[in-house]
């Protein structure tokens, strides 16, 4: 009983993480209908500002969260207007952005490694090496701390939605742009506000991944896989079906690590991608696609 | 006649595609209902699109209240008075029945006034009353043609255009919509309605526009459009007007 309560804590508190890292993934994806590849090699940018600033400049990483956050929004801000504005009214607009965010996927990994090498990193904060017990369970306090900030981002970020008049203009967007149009919203603001939290959000993820998993440039396609099978399970585009899926799914992962072997664990979210395409491809909390 | 809207001439079309209009003209007097006919295909649908924004106007222009529109995004159109209503209603599903209609007011500053005038609207349309919510993907066609309707409503709009507000929903509950649309006349809101059943939209309206191919063949009042025996043949199905 220990055992699977001990399992059960470490799968938790990653998947406070993995969500963190899907749900600005699934909120570019809701708005704006772009599945973005590279939002993976963008945590992975926003853990490289947490390194460096705590090897140069001794910034906790969880103190260093807000600032990569906005630097990484403001890199968001100017890839949207660089890059995806011209695509909005693009025939082949998904096609495109999927082809556009793959290459910069690649150009950021190529940009990464040329000036931090391969050389994998991981930042150490003392308390990402200590842990709390209880009897005899422990919990690692790194693993911990970064999931109770993860699931504090969302939760802020569903309040942001659900109450704010952005949030409202956010969600009618991601629920009928065209109509949202009608009724007042600039779409294209607020496009570029999603986009720009979306790649925010991926700078606060970096910043808990530089202490909770090795890191370096090429890391973004293994994390891609992972990341969108939680997106998928919970439904592209909504933030509670992220995080109910990325808690599901890490908890999976953890069991079948302990009791199968480590190897096996990243090869659940792998499955799982592929169990929900064929089952449900519209995931938990996702609409059904329309039939051709 | 003193205009509240002219659209003079327009032509326009969908991207870089081929005119869908090319010399539709249109004037729309304040606090009349008035339908615009054709068939499918004249560009009907279009042309509501053109007027509030939707789509770039090439040729042609269209003045409201002495104000040219050519080049404005929905969003500031909406904001001088024009609302539109698409034909899927342009609901947002996932929200409730309160939050479409605090989507409805979303350009208005004032959260008080806001919440006044949705109270306001949810006082005078009793099934939204009952449903202020629920979600508005789970009501029924007509209700969700109501609240579409009514949300438009809290804007205080000079114009609403509605693109064939009757689409899939039963006869009985088709006159509601109807009735519906002369209350928003009554109260001073002018009307422009595309519909398909072509004698039903112009029994109820004061005014009467026929477009075919793009352009405009016949403006002019109603019940003449409904009496001429031309028009009748070649729109109404040969029906004559009871």
């Amino acid at each position: 009983m220990a055992e699977i309560l001990q399992i059960l804590i470490l799968g938790l508190a990653l998947g406070g993480v993995i969500a963190l890292m899907g749900s600005g993934l699934s909120l570019v994806f809701g708005v704006m209908r772009i599945v973005n590849l590279a939002h993976p090699s963008l945590i992975i940018a926003g853990a490289y500002i947490t390194y460096w600033a705590f090897k140069l400049l001794g910034v906790d990483p969880i103190v260093m969260l807000p600032v990569a956050s906005v630097i990484m929004a403001a890199i968001g801000v100017l890839l949207y207007r660089l890059m995806l504005e011209r695509q909005t009214k693009s025939a082949k607009y998904s096609e495109m952005t999927v082809l556009l965010t793959f290459a910069l996927a690649m150009v950021v990994e190529g940009a990464l490694g040329g000036l931090f090498t391969n050389t994998q990193r991981i930042v150490s904060p003392d308390y990402a090496t200590d842990a709390f017990f209880i009897g005899d369970l422990f919990i690692p306090k790194g693993q911990l701390y970064a999931g109770i900030v993860s699931l504090t981002i969302i939760v802020g970020l569903t309040l942001f939605l659900k109450y704010s008049r952005l949030g409202y203009a956010i969600r009618a967007t991601t629920q009928n742009r065209e109509a949202a149009e009608l009724l007042g919203v600039n779409v294209n603001f607020i496009s570029v506000l999603a986009f720009a939290i979306g790649i925010g959000l991926a700078g606060a993820a970096g910043s808990l991944v530089s202490f909770v998993f090795s890191f370096f440039p090429a890391k973004h396609g293994e994390w891609i896989a992972m990341l969108m099978s939680v997106v998928v399970l919970g439904g592209m585009g909504s933030i509670l079906g992220t995080v109910v899926a990325a808690l599901f799914l890490s908890v999976i992962a953890a069991f079948v690590g302990a009791w199968i072997g480590a190897t096996w664990s990243t090869l659940t979210f792998f499955v799982a991608l592929f169990l929900i395409l064929l089952v449900r491809p519209q995931g938990l909390f996702g609409e059904k696609p329309e039939m051709a | 006649m003193s205009e509240l809207l002219q659209v003079t001439n327009i032509t326009a079309g969908y991207g870089d595609g081929p005119a869908i209009l090319d010399g539709a003209h249109l004037t729309v007097e304040p606090g009349k209902v008035h339908c615009i006919i054709g068939p499918n295909g004249a560009g009907k649908s279009t042309l509501m699109k053109a007027i509030c924004g939707m789509l770039t106007i090439r040729k042609g222009d269209v003045i409201f209240k002495g104000k040219r529109l050519n080049g404005m995004r929905p969003d500031q159109i909406l904001r001088e008075g024009i609302c539109f209503v698409p034909q899927e209603r342009a609901l947002f599903p996932k929200m409730t029945v309160r939050e479409n209609l605090r989507m409805g007011g979303f350009i208005l500053n004032d959260q008080k006034e806001l919440e006044r005038r949705i109270d306001g609207i949810l006082e005078r349309f009793p099934i939204l009353r009952e449903r202020a919510d629920q979600h508005a993907g789970t009501m029924s066609g007509g209700q969700q043609q109501t609240l579409a309707m009514a949300r438009t409503l809290i804007i205080k709009p000079a114009i609403v255009m509605l693109d064939e507000p009757s689409l899939g929903l039963a006869p009985k509950v088709i006159q509601e919509m109807f009735d519906i649309m002369k209350m928003m006349s009554a109260e001073g809101v002018t009307v422009l309605l595309v519909e398909q059943n072509a004698l039903m939209g112009l029994k109820n309206s004061d005014w009467g526009v026929v477009l075919d191919l793009g352009r405009t063949l016949f403006e002019g009042p109603a019940e003449m459009i409904l009496s001429d025996p031309r028009i009748q043949e070649l729109y109404l199905g040969g029906k004559k007007a009871a």
